[in-house]
């Protein structure tokens, strides 16, 4: 009640402002005219009766004022009043305002940016309706101690079975992401493809334009061969053709019919938005066991996280009953769903936790740093403070109006934090994607919505309280006799306050350490990624993938399109050797296969599983991956011939601890049915290869030469070339790619060199670092700037006293010795408190995984380093003013006074 | 008739300048300076209040509810801001004129006291 009628007061006062006050100023001369009339009516003249109506009245002034009290309005007159003397006040000393502002901009404008991020990416819900109720699955198991591995993907038999648990899930819908070639009139072209089950429509609320989405006969294996078009690839590939619906195209060598275009603006929940929808038929009776999909639902209503995990649980029971070896027990695997927004954003969660605390630690150094160009102004000040507090204003009033300065300084530092923000992130985001999930492309999801605008107002609000408060609290002690003496004329602001700056300072060199700290390891962690050994030579190596698609290459088999790119390829002067891949190193690509030894029994342990590598016989030579054992594939390795396998270190030192490998035969993938194969023999042994990431060990891997799997197993599958040339160059590049695309009949992506591959894989740590070092840049030139700021005014006030010393003999030495060494000190605590905090905050760096590698989160060389350089940046920042101090004459010193 | 009035003899209680403000308005709308001219006529001036100081009581018991303005001519027929009590306003005024007599009853009974009834 009582704030609604404060609000409905204000509002009145607002609008309607000139109304009440003319009404209260018509009502109170009325009064004053009765009265004079009365007085008239009983003698006196009208000039006598209006003078007297006027002191029996009272204070005319002081009973308006009361008035506006008693309606409640005084406060917002007086807010306004503040405000327009704060404006003015800042207008006056548009130097300080400008630095201010700048200081604040970027310590608010680096908090929106990395928010505007946090709030895409963690925050904005999955757009599908009632996105809480949208959970993905998952396979968690233990592994080590504590750490708890998530596996999100999906095989048929488990999904199957998930789809079965109606009592707690509806639309239980898998999905996966393919690349298929679309071939018609024009050049052919990439479409990016996902395939989906029956309800994954419905589940995510997708709305079609044109025709309709799959029937349930669509779902079942060989249903149809129908496809759904992305408005941006009808509009892209068929020039928006409304006759589109029924209409067959051709992708990768099939036919398709056309049923139904996709509503514009529809967000899906993948890195990058599909072309096309196609059926994804899951058959409810298969054993296959590859995990190869990714499986979301729908909480039933009334149905909460924890009563469909329940369930999972009794379901992980049933199917570790059915398929005894398909789930470790050792590691306690179970199934469970997590709410989709939550498994999106895991991969980024930690690096933007911390980027966000980094970025608090830039805004509250930007706070002491304007706190203390605030307490400098306010020594300025106090001659006017002296002189309105002796012609009545109180302590709180004089508060009041300077902190509606401050909170005048911060809005309009956050109003500049808030475009830089954006823009930087944009620029930022576009530069490096860095694999950030959600974003968009080029990061074009991160918008200024009202979080984002709502959070930077808050932000800046706060900010303006925190670093106002102080000076506040400061100017309005001002003693009235001294303050009104002595004029403002800057000399002799107390010991006390000169203490507050000190230790606002020392703080801001604390957080600068930490921030620089956090900046160095991570520098640490990208140059120890940079200088692992990747256990391949990726120098002069390009990549592209394509399809091997007979049909489109207008042959009759996958070995003549092979045959047919090497021979085009060793006739261009420059290509060393040339071979193909289905899976490259650090671009990103996941397999695991079950691998059986043959002869060990099959309920043991020694079996296990590994990354299946198919690869053309030159794939070792072009890489120059090491053979340590045994032979590479040849020529006479081919369909026909007896079975042969060549697996990594890794995989011999799992499988065979002392046994010798090249005796052994295996099984690579038995129960697949797309892999069910014969044994093969191991043949050799070579060195390891980081396939997944720098920073993490080589897992076991088998692979197997292309040209024994049948054509029915390769047609149509991209693979990946990689080409040894002699010397990087574009023109040579260009030749390579015209003749890939004359050998295999289809579009060629751009050629990629093998070490942006390798850049590539480190994205992340690179974003991560790259900001880190911004915000650890920005940190380290505002705490210079506020040592600088404290110097450069403690001499100037000691002037008289420095001239007294030099007067005294003291030698210009001396003196600038004296004013280095008060810096130092300062810098010496701040650097003794931020290491303290470092060594308790890093921990937190080195507990979330994946963050560093390769270097203590206490790591000294890391600490010392930074300290130096903070130091070193500190002491110059001391340099001027002690310059300054060297150069006072004690004659002008001594009569300044 | 007012004149001396408002040179005041006593003082109006701090606080009963509400009361006092409510009981004239009771008997019928009336303008500020009409209030004082009431205050004035039925305490045969006993009464004295700073005139301005009338006008931040009025406002704030317009505030409270109490009172309700409004713009009117006056009886020569110039323009006027009428101040009338509210249904809070009567119930206020009943409250408080009881809760005034017991008090008064009250002080009344303590300084009557004689020496010997203790």
């Amino acid at each position: 009640m009582r704030i609604l009628s404060t609000v409905r007061t204000f509002l009145a006062f607002v609008f309607r402002r000139p109304r009440v006050e003319r009404e209260m100023e018509d009502e109170l001369r009325l009064h004053l005219q009765r009265r004079a009339d009365d007085l008239e009516q009983q003698g006196l003249s009208r000039a006598e009766a209006e003078r007297q109506a006027q002191v029996e009245f009272g204070g005319y002034q002081r009973y308006k004022e009361e008035c506006h009290e008693a309606l409640g309005t005084r406060l917002f007159g007086e807010l306004i009043v503040d405000v327009r003397y704060g404006l003015r006040q800042l207008r006056r000393s548009p130097g300080f305002t400008a630095v201010a502002v700048i200081t604040l901009a970027l310590g608010i404008g680096t908090n929106t940016a990395i928010f505007s991020v946090v709030n895409t990416v963690l925050l904005t819900p999955v757009h599908a309706p009632e996105p809480n109720r949208v959970v993905a699955f998952i396979t968690t198991s233990r592994r080590g101690s504590s750490s708890s591995f998530k596996f999100p993907n999906a095989s048929e038999i488990k999904f199957n079975l998930w789809r079965e648990q109606t009592s707690v899930f509806q639309d239980v819908s898998g999905y996966r992401l393919d690349s298929l070639i679309l071939t018609g009139d024009d050049q052919p072209q990439q479409a990016r493809a996902i395939f989906v089950t029956a309800d994954y429509f419905r589940l995510f609320g997708l709305p079609i334009a044109q025709g309709r989405t799959f029937t349930a006969e669509e779902e079942h294996p060989n249903g149809g061969s129908v496809v759904i078009l992305s408005d941006a690839f009808w509009k892209r590939a068929f020039g928006a053709d409304s006759q589109i619906v029924g209409k067959i195209i051709s992708l990768s060598g099939s036919s398709y019919e056309v049923i139904g275009v996709m509503a514009g603006g529809v967000q899906t929940e993948t890195l990058e938005p599909p072309d096309i929808w196609m059926p994804f038929p899951i058959d409810p009776n298969s054993n296959n066991q590859v995990h190869y999909f990714q499986a979301v639902g729908r909480l039933k209503p009334r149905v909460t996280i924890d009563m469909a995990n329940a369930q999972l649980q009794r379901t992980t029971q049933e199917f570790r009953r059915k398929f005894p070896h398909a789930l470790s027990t050792s590691r306690r695997e179970t199934f469970i769903v997590q709410p989709m927004q939550d498994v999106l954003g895991k991969d980024v969660r930690s690096s933007l936790l911390i980027l966000t605390g980094a970025v608090s630690f830039v805004l509250l150094i930007a706070c002491a740093n304007v706190a203390n160009l605030l307490l400098v102004k306010g020594a300025g000040r106090r001659r006017e403070i002296a002189i309105r507090i002796a012609v009545g204003a109180s302590r709180g009033r004089i508060i009041l109006q300077l902190l509606t300065e401050s909170v005048l300084l911060s809005t309009a530092g956050g109003v500049f934090g808030l475009g830089l923000g954006v823009a930087g992130i944009h620029t930022l985001l576009a530069l490096n994607p860095s694999h950030i999930p959600r974003i968009g492309p080029r990061g074009s999801n991160v918008t200024m919505d009202w979080r984002v605008l709502s959070l930077t107002l808050l932000v800046a609000l706060i900010t303006g309280l925190l670093f106002g408060l102080i000076p506040a609290l400061h100017a309005s002690r001002t003693d009235l006799n001294s303050g009104l003496k002595e004029g403002g004329a800057g000399t002799g602001s107390g010991f006390r306050q000169n203490k507050t700056r000190s230790l606002l300072v020392i703080s801001e060199i604390s957080l600068a350490l930490l921030l620089l700290i956090g900046a160095g390891l991570l520098m640490r962690t990208l140059i120890a990624l940079r200088s692992v050994n990747p256990g391949f030579d990726p120098r002069n190596v390009v990549t592209t993938r394509t399809p091997l698609d007979p049909p489109l290459a207008k042959v009759s088999g996958v070995d003549q399109i092979v045959h047919n790119v090497f021979r085009r390829l060793s006739v261009l002067p420059g290509v060393e050797s040339a071979g193909f891949t289905r899976l490259l190193p650090l671009a990103g690509d996941f397999n695991s296969v079950p691998i059986i030894v043959v002869g060990r029994p099959l309920n043991g342990p020694s079996h296990g599983s590994a990354r299946r590598m198919v690869v053309s016989a030159s794939y070792f030579e072009v890489l120059k991956i090491p053979l340590i054992r045994g032979r590479l594939f040849v020529d006479a390795d081919r369909l026909g011939a007896p079975g042969v396998a060549i697996i990594n270190e890794a995989m011999a030192r799992q499988f065979w601890p002392k046994g010798d490998p090249l005796d052994s035969q295996i099984f690579i993938g038995k129960g697949l049915p797309w892999l069910d194969e014969p044994a093969r023999q191991i043949i050799g042994v070579v060195g390891d290869v980081h396939d997944n990431a720098l920073g993490e060990n080589p897992q076991p891997a088998v692979f197997v030469p292309a040209a024994q799997l049948s054509d029915a197993r390769t047609a149509g599958i991209p693979v990946t070339w990689v080409i040894r040339t002699r010397a990087p160059s574009p023109s040579l590049n260009s030749a390579i790619q015209n003749e890939l695309r004359q050998a295999t009949g289809v579009p060629v992506p751009p050629l990629r060199s093998m070490e942006e591959v390798m850049a590539q894989s480190t994205a992340r740590q690179d974003f991560n670092m790259l900001l880190m070092s911004i915000f650890g840049g920005s940190a380290l030139l505002l705490a210079a700037i506020g040592v600088y700021g404290l110097m450069a005014y403690s001499v100037k006030q000691r002037t008289h006293e420095i001239g007294i010393r030099m007067a005294l003999g003291a030698q210009k030495r001396d003196v600038f010795r004296m004013v280095i060494g008060q810096g130092l000190r300062l810098v010496l605590a701040g650097l003794a408190i931020g290491v303290a905090a470092a060594l308790i905050l890093t921990r937190l760096l080195s507990s979330f995984s994946h963050l560093l590698y390769g270097v203590r989160a206490s790591d000294p060389a890391t600490f010392v380093a930074v300290s130096l350089v903070l130091s070193g940046v500190a002491v110059l920042a001391c340099y001027i003013p002690a310059r300054r101090a060297t150069k006072v004459d004690p004659m002008v010193a001594l009569r300044y006074e | 008739m007012l004149g001396n009035g408002i040179r005041a003899h006593a003082d109006v209680l701090p606080g009963t300048l509400d009361l006092l403000i409510l009981k004239a308005v009771s008997l019928g709308p009336l303008h500020g300076y009409g209030i004082l001219l009431r205050i004035g006529q039925i305490s045969k001036g006993a009464l004295a209040i700073e005139q301005g100081a009338l006008y931040p009581a009025l406002f704030r018991l317009v505030r409270q509810g109490l009172l309700k303005a409004s713009w009117g001519a006056s009886e020569n027929n110039r323009r006027a801001k009428f101040y009338q009590l509210t249904a809070a306003g009567r119930r206020r005024l009943h409250k408080e004129t009881e809760g005034w007599n017991r008090l008064v009853a009250a002080i009344g009974t303590v300084l009557g006291t004689q020496p010997e009834e203790i």
